[in-house]
Formats: structure tokens, C-alpha cells, sequence
């Protein structure tokens, strides 16, 4: 579409907003997902495995409404760092997002007071008197325990609600005065926040996800729960300017818009597959057994099913489907790998975590079912229900961006 | 009206509401091609020219020399020792393939993500990047013990059916660095084309134009010779973008796939490709801040253009921190007392002093690109960026003999100290990086003219009207 200073001007003055209809739509979403989740529970608490069971697939399903809020989070001090133009009317959907961080902390709560009330269902490292006396864990005992995990996730959910904060009050307050210096603050402050960002959640992924198997370790996976994220938030990019686009961001996002963040996709789902690959062909290689042992539980009692699902499902077959750029400037096709990427990711974050139901490093083979599923479409539905609630609070771009003219007339070459 | 004209002078300034101008000065098409084909076609080579390239020769003969030496005599001319089996020739392999990062990172990884300041920096680059992955394949290839039977890495087939072992990163490494470098020069070539045919059009003399005019391959620059150079540069730029990322991750493996602590680590890959493009960049800095002057291209290379150079040098540099982090850390969480070992034994042992200059060159001197002084000011961006190519080399160095040195059995323990052969070879191979550098800048244009034209503000179909309404504004 070809912008003219007279639209500009009226989207500043009237921004688009989400419909009226937006509130009681996230209300429904918040009773349906509730319901899931107590149906969740209720099978989860009566089945084979309790308590074990329920909290890894709850760790499953927060972790993944995580990982897209952190993902929008590094979405939008991306943009901040390198000045881009192309997205600005994308990234008010990536502050949304980030802004479920608060919710995300309240879904880690209950597995962090578990943790420290010594149940050791989840982190086996919880139970102090195993800790204390496995030769391995016993060394890291001042760091793997419930109090420091605590204040730990505290500072993880406490940083990044407060980076968030800074870059959406900025931003929103830009819809209101058109300030051109807050972008520069905002660049300004997207190195060190950048910095933060990379830190913490590195060390998030070694706490909440690497710490289910406490005898195991792997420099790189900092770098593989990013990219989990990198790929779930381009995703949810898309399904979210899809579902816009019918509505209040009508002419605003355009085919242009979805061939970037198709290429941001295939250029995630192949990064995923590269830290993927890495992690797993350098510990194969070297074959030692302190750390094969990890692959082992994800080659055997069903499991190795979904490490196929994840070679050919996460990387192969997605990297052959988005390489085409019909595919990434069609929306239909686009918005199909978009949910199917998620759906991948989640099979990604079960891989990494069931597999260690059983406790103590050991595996019980594949403990998978409904559970699993109703909690982590409960924990999805009732985190979109908080989603759009707080969304309709401010307007769907950032209205009066110096840059916003840049993205509304964007154009591949 | 005052702030566009404050643009002109400096295009560092932060201005969210514009993009800043690339190409500074009275520029137009016709300076711009006058510009960079001057340095290319100057009748005869100036003086400072031809004593660089006198010395830079005498360093390559020297380094032709070692190599004889080597050959004619034996490996036991180098310091390397049981345990230390690898140790100056790999560190300046790695050393080179790293520098050699940065080119294509510029020509492909930028244009992919349209950031248009490169088109200033990525032929320099480039032709740095080959020359550089050139200086590097000796390393390897005078290391093997009997250079003569290097042939045996290539998979050939002849009678006595000796394969080449098909599962070791050493192999691999052949292949990646062999592609890596045959795309960066067809890369690096395709873009010349049309500059080349340039200079051949604008030739004085019938050799420059027969020699010139054969490399240009009858370039005409017809709508459809651009049009096949776009697609085929898109193409070339779409299949450089891993090459950038596989070459260190494989060089990477050659180290990380063996059992040895402080070699085997998960992290390896990415963070050797991190390491690769921020030493690349800080060659960039080092050699492209002279020249500049020299060659009289500030309008060309901007302040901006360093600016923004320094900033990939900071996010590189924080990416290898962050690697060193969280090495050291998973080292300890590990709980493995022969990984805890090698990383005090780094911070602390005997080579103590080589680590804390890989620290202080790798992640204290990019600190102070936090600073727009620093970032602005050329003498001191080459500074860092001289101490990042020091403290890059001492990286590998570190890797390499640190780990070897002490590994599981106390009893074989030995400090590596390199021959005075090993420090001429590779002062040696910066004589031979040097000397093609010299023939590069001597003889090609060493900006992308067609490419920088195309950034210009006189390249956008409304730059006439603008300038009306300029006028008009200013009249008012």
C-alpha cells in the first residue's frame, strides 16, 4: 500500500486499538483455559506418576508461554539496538507479549515453592539429603538448592519485568507526546539490556530446564533455550499480525511484513537446528558417559521418537517448507508453519523435560499423555485470555514512532 | 533545514526521524566512480607503496624460506613438544580463518539484513577475507609432517585405495574451509564485475584495457546483465550465510570433539564463530582507518561506517565474554575435577599470563566503545582494535597449548616455548596477507562503486523532487 503523510497523521491521532468485543474474548479464554486446567490437574493428580507428572508438564507448559514472552522481549530490544525500521509496526505486539512476563513469574510460582518446600519431584536436587550425598551434586550443593534457586528466579522474573517495563512505558508514552528522543533513549539502553537479557536467561535455562538432571551439563544450552524462544516469538509474530490484519492492523501490516518475519522464522528454525546439532554431534563424538547419558534417556523407552520428531519436524521439514519465498508471502502457508513451529517447540520443551520423570537422573521411559495436554492448552489459554486483557489497555502500533512512516511503506526488494 | 545540513557534516548523530547519509561531501555519480578508480589507475606506484610492498615481499620470501627450512629438515625445527603436539601453526591457522570472517559476514549476513553502510567496507573486506583464508591454509598444510603427501586429504581414488578418514573434523575442515574460500572469491569476483568494467572503460592504455577487459567478462551493463548480477549476488549472499557460520563451527570441531578438557565443550561452535567475526571486524578497523586517509575516502568510509563497526566490535566482543563466562562457570558446575583443573589452571597456572592478556585484549579494550569518543575518534578505534587482533591470536593460544599442557596425567606435564622459527613463519605469513593487500589496493577499486552509488540519496527516484521541495522550503 502506498502511505501518504494524511494516514500517518490520522493513525497517530486515532490509533488502532483491539475491538470491543476483545475484553469478553479474553475473559472466555481465561474460564476455558481454567477449566483445562483443573481437568489437567484433577487426571494428572489421580494418575500413575502424581505429583512428578503434573509439575513437568506444568514446567512444560509455563516454560513455553515464557518463551514467547521473552522472546518478545528480545524482539524488542532487537529492534531498539540496531535502529530497524521495517518492524515498528510489529513491535507494540512484541511489548504485549513481553508484558506477560508477570504472569509468566506467577505461572513459575508454585514449582519454585514446591522446590523449596524440599519436594524433590521436579529438581531432584530439592531433596537436600540425596544432594548431600551424591558424589556429583554434593559440590554444587551451594547452588543447587531450594533458597538459592528461590531468589534466583526472583531476580530472573524481577529483570525482566523491569527491562520490559522501561522499553513499553517508553514506548507508550511516545503514543502520547511523539517524543523522537525516547527511541534514542531507547536505543540507547538496548546494549546493556541486551546484556542482561542474554545473561539471564542463559542462566534461567540452566536453573529451570538443565537442572532437571543435575549430574548434567552443557555449555551451549543457554544458547538452545534462545533459540526455542527466537522461534516461538517469530511464530506467535505471525499468528498475531494474521489475526490483526482482519481487524484494526487492516492495511497496516502488510505481505511485506509477513515475507520479513518469514525469514526471521526460517532463519531461527535453521539457528535452532545449528545450536541443536552442535550440542548433540560434540557430545556423541566424545562419547563420555557423564554427559551421553542425557541423549541416552532421549533415545530409548519412546522417546527416541520425538528426538526423530525433532530432527525431521523442527528442522528438515520446516526448513524445506519455508525456504520458498511464495511460502513466506503467502499468508495461509505462513500462518500453517506458524502454528505448526509452535507446536514443535512445545514437542522441544517436553523432550528437554519429561524425560527426567523419575527423579534423580534416572528416566522412566515415556511419561506422556493427557495430562500433559490439557495442562499446557490451559496454561496457553488462560495466558492468551491474560494477553489480550492487557493488550486493549494501549493502542496495536506504536502510533507516533519517528519510524513508523519507514515500516508503513516497507517494502522487499 | 539547520539539521540537515548538520547531517552532512556528521552522520553519527543519533536522528530517529532520518536515516543518516552514507556518502558524505559534493558527491555525485560521476566523483564517486572518479574517486575510487583514481587509486587504481595512478601511473606509477607512489613511493609509500612501494616500500610497503618491498618490505611486505621480503617477509613473504622469509616466510618461503621457514618453510623450505621446515620441509628440509623436520618439525622438530618448531617448539612443539609431547604433549603440546599442536601449537604455533594451528593457533595461526585459526588465527587467519578467523580474520577471514568478517568479509563475508559484511557481503552476506548485511545484505541480508539490508543494512546498507556496508556496501563502503564489503569489497575491502572481502579481499581481506581471501587473503587472509590464504595465509591460513599454509598453516595446516606445512603441519601435516610430510607436506609432500598433503594430497592425501583429498579424497582421491588411486591404486593403493587409501581414503582419507571420512569421520575426523580434520577432514572436514578441509571441505569447509575449500568452500568457504571458493564462495568468497566467486562472491568477492561477481561484485567486482562491474567496477572492473569500469576501469576497463575507462583504461588509457591497451594492456589495462585487454587485462581489465578480460576480467569484466563483456560486461555492459545492460538492464539484463544487472538484472542476472542481482539474482546472482542474492543467490551467492543466501549460500555464503551458513559458509559464515560452518567454517569456524568445523574449525571448532577439529577441538571440541576430542575428550580433552577445555577442548570439549558444547559451546564451542557458536562461540568460535562470535570470535571469528569479532577478530575479522577488528582487522577491518585496523587496516581500513590508514587507508582511508591515505587514499583521501572519507566521504566513502564515514565516521558512521566506523561508528557502526565498533559497535559489531562491542556485541562480538561481549558474545566471546559471555562464552568465556559461561565456560568457566559450567567448569566448576560440573563438577569435574579435570574440567575445574583446566580453567584454573588457565586463570592461574603456569600461562596465566597469556589468559589475562586474552582477557584484558577480548573483553576489557571493546569496553570502551561504550563511549561515542572512542567510537569517533580514529587513533583510538585502532588501538582497540589492535589490541582485540593480540588478544585473538591469544585465544587459540590459549586453547590450544593450555590444555594440551596439562592434561590428565600429571607425569607428561610440559611448557611449550616457541623456536625463533615458529615466531618468523608466522611474522612471515603477515608478509604474504600484506603483499596481496598491497597488489588488492594497487590494482582493483577497493570500494563497491556500483553498490555505493546505489545508497546515494541521488539513487532514489524522488532525489529531484526532494530537491525542489528543498528549494522552495528554502526559498520560503
Amino acid at each position: 500500500m502506498k502511505v501518504s503523510p494524511e494516514n500517518i497523521i490520522e493513525l497517530s491521532e486515532r490509533p488502532p486499538r483491539l475491538g470491543e468485543q476483545a475484553p469478553a474474548l479474553g475473559r472466555r479464554a481465561l474460564v476455558v483455559g481454567c477449566l483445562l486446567l483443573i481437568a489437567g490437574l484433577g487426571l494428572g493428580f489421580s494418575g500413575h506418576h502424581g505429583l512428578a507428572h503434573v509439575l513437568h508438564a506444568w514446567l512444560v507448559g509455563a516454560t513455553f508461554v515464557l518463551s514467547i514472552a521473552l522472546g518478545g522481549l528480545f524482539f524488542v530490544i532487537l529492534q531498539h539496538l540496531t535502529a530497524a525500521g521495517w518492524s515498528v509496526v510489529l513491535r507494540r505486539q512484541a511489548e504485549m507479549l513481553a508484558s506477560l512476563i508477570p504472569w509468566a513469574a506467577a505461572l513459575f510460582l508454585p514449582l519454585v515453592v514446591v522446590t523449596l518446600l524440599g519436594h524433590a519431584e521436579l529438581y531432584p536436587w530439592a531433596d537436600h539429603a540425596w544432594a548431600a550425598a551424591d558424589p556429583v551434586v554434593s559440590k554444587k550443593i551451594g547452588y543447587l538448592n531450594g533458597i538459592f534457586f528461590t531468589i534466583r528466579m526472583a531476580l530472573y522474573f524481577v529483570v525482566w519485568y523491569e527491562l520490559t517495563r522501561w522499553f513499553v512505558r517508553n514506548s507508550v508514552a511516545q503514543d502520547r507526546d511523539g517524543d523522537p528522543q525516547r527511541t534514542v533513549r531507547m536505543r540507547r539502553s538496548a546494549a546493556p539490556g541486551m546484556l542482561v537479557f542474554a545473561l539471564t536467561s542463559t542462566f534461567f535455562a540452566f536453573d529451570a530446564l538443565m537442572s532437571l538432571d543435575p549430574h548434567w551439563f552443557s555449555t551451549i544450552f543457554g544458547v538452545y533455550f534462545f533459540a526455542g524462544c527466537a522461534v516461538a516469538v517469530f511464530s506467535t509474530l505471525i499468528l498475531g499480525s494474521l489475526a490483526l490484519e482482519r481487524g484494526p492492523l487492516q492495511r497496516i501490516v502488510t505481505v511485506e511484513h509477513y515475507h520479513d518475519l518469514g525469514k526471521w522464522l526460517f532463519g531461527m528454525v535453521f539457528f535452532w537446528g545449528y545450536i541443536a546439532f552442535s550440542q548433540y554431534v560434540l557430545i556423541w563424538y566424545a562419547d563420555i558417559p557423564e554427559e551421553t547419558i542425557w541423549y541416552k534417556h532421549r533415545l530409548h523407552g519412546g522417546w527416541q521418537y520425538v528426538s526423530a520428531l525433532l530432527l525431521f519436524g523442527h528442522l528438515l521439514v520446516p526448513f524445506a517448507g519455508l525456504l520458498s519465498r511464495h511460502v513466506k508471502r503467502n499468508r495461509a502457508a505462513l500462518g500453517f508453519w506458524a502454528v505448526y513451529m509452535l507446536v514443535l517447540h512445545l514437542a522441544d520443551l517436553l523432550w528437554l523435560v519429561n524425560p527426567t520423570i523419575g527423579g534423580h537422573g534416572e528416566s522412566e521411559g515415556m511419561v506422556f499423555g493427557l495430562t500433559d495436554l490439557l495442562l499446557w492448552l490451559g496454561l496457553a489459554v488462560t495466558s492468551f485470555g491474560v494477553f489480550i486483557l492487557r493488550a486493549q489497555n494501549q493502542p496495536l502500533i506504536p502510533a507516533r514512532d519517528p519510524r513508523l512512516d519507514e515500516s508503513l511503506g516497507f517494502e522487499n526488494q | 533545514m539547520s539539521s540537515s545540513l548538520a547531517g552532512v557534516q556528521d552522520n553519527t548523530i543519533e536522528d530517529p526521524t532520518t536515516r543518516p547519509t552514507l556518502v558524505l561531501g559534493q558527491n555525485d555519480f560521476a566523483s564517486v566512480t572518479d574517486k575510487v578508480c583514481r587509486i587504481a589507475e595512478r601511473g606509477g606506484a607512489t613511493r609509500a607503496w612501494k616500500i610497503a610492498f618491498t618490505a611486505s615481499v621480503a617477509t613473504t620470501l622469509m616466510l618461503f624460506g621457514m618453510i623450505v627450512y621446515l620441509i628440509s629438515t623436520g618439525v622438530g625445527v618448531w617448539g612443539n613438544n609431547n604433549p603440546v603436539g599442536w601449537a604455533w601453526p594451528i593457533v595461526n591457522f585459526v588465527f587467519w580463518v578467523g580474520i577471514g570472517h568478517a568479509g563475508t559476514l559484511i557481503s552476506a549476513i548485511l545484505y541480508l539484513f539490508r543494512q546498507r553502510w556496508r556496501t563502503s567496507i564489503n569489497r575491502f573486506a572481502e579481499a581481506m577475507t581471501i587473503f587472509a583464508v590464504i595465509c591460513a591454509l599454509v598453516f595446516p598444510g606445512i603441519h601435516v609432517g610430510r607436506p609432500w603427501l598433503a594430497w592425501w586429504l583429498f579424497p582421491l581414488p588411486y591404486p593403493q585405495n587409501m581414503w582419507p578418514n571420512f569421520r575426523s573434523p580434520l577432514l572436514w575442515d578441509v571441505f569447509a574451509v575449500g568452500t568457504y574460500f571458493t564462495v568468497s572469491l566467486l562472491f568477492w569476483y561477481v561484485g567486482l564485475i562491474p567496477d572492473i568494467a569500469t576501469i576497463r572503460d575507462r583504461a588509457t592504455t591497451k594492456i589495462r584495457r585487454v587485462l581489465y577487459g578480460f576480467f569484466a567478462l563483456g560486461w555492459r551493463g545492460s538492464h539484463r546483465h544487472w538484472h542476472r548480477y542481482e539474482v546472482a549476488y542474492m543467490i551467492l549472499a543466501a549460500l555464503a550465510t551458513p559458509l559464515v557460520l560452518s567454517v569456524h563451527s568445523v574449525v571448532s570441531f577439529d577441538f571440541a570433539t576430542s575428550q580433552l578438557p577445555g577442548w570439549h565443550t558444547t559451546i564451542f561452535p557458536p562461540y568460535f564463530v562470535a570470535g571469528a567475526i569479532f577478530s575479522g571486524f577488528a582487522m577491518v578497523l585496523t587496516l581500513m582507518i590508514p587507508c582511508r586517509t591515505i587514499f583521501g575516502m572519507q566521504d566513502l568510509v564515514t565516521m558512521r561506517h566506523l561508528e557502526n563497526m565498533c559497535r559489531i566490535l562491542l556485541a562480538t566482543g561481549m558474545m566471546v565474554g559471555y562464552a568465556y563466562s559461561i565456560e568457566f562457570f559450567i567448569a566448576w558446575y560440573s563438577g569435574n575435577p579435570y574440567e575445574g583443573f583446566t580453567f584454573l589452571n588457565r586463570a592461574f597456572g603456569p600461562y596465566a599470563w597469556a589468559y589475562w592478556i586474552m582477557v584484558s585484549c577480548n573483553v576489557v579494550a571493546p569496553q570502551f566503545f561504550w563511549f561515542k569518543k572512542i567510537r569517533t575518534t580514529p587513533w583510538m578505534m585502532v588501538v582497540v582494535a589492535i589490541f582485540v587482533n593480540i588478544g585473538m591470536w591469544f585465544e587459540r593460544f590459549v586453547i590450544t597449548v593450555t590444555s594440551l599442557s596439562r592434561d590428565f596425567l600429571p607425569s607428561s606435564w610440559a611448557y611449550f616455548k616457541p623456536t625463533t622459527i615458529d615466531i618468523l613463519t608466522f611474522t612471515g605469513s603477515f608478509g604474504l596477507f600484506f603483499s596481496l593487500f598491497l597488489l588488492f589496493c594497487r590494482f582493483l577499486p577497493v570500494v563497491a562503486i556500483s553498490e555505493v552509488k546505489a545508497v546515494m540519496p541521488q539513487a532514489h527516484p524522488h532525489h529531484h523532487d526532494d530537491h525542489q521541495a528543498h528549494a522552495e522550503e528554502a526559498r520560503a
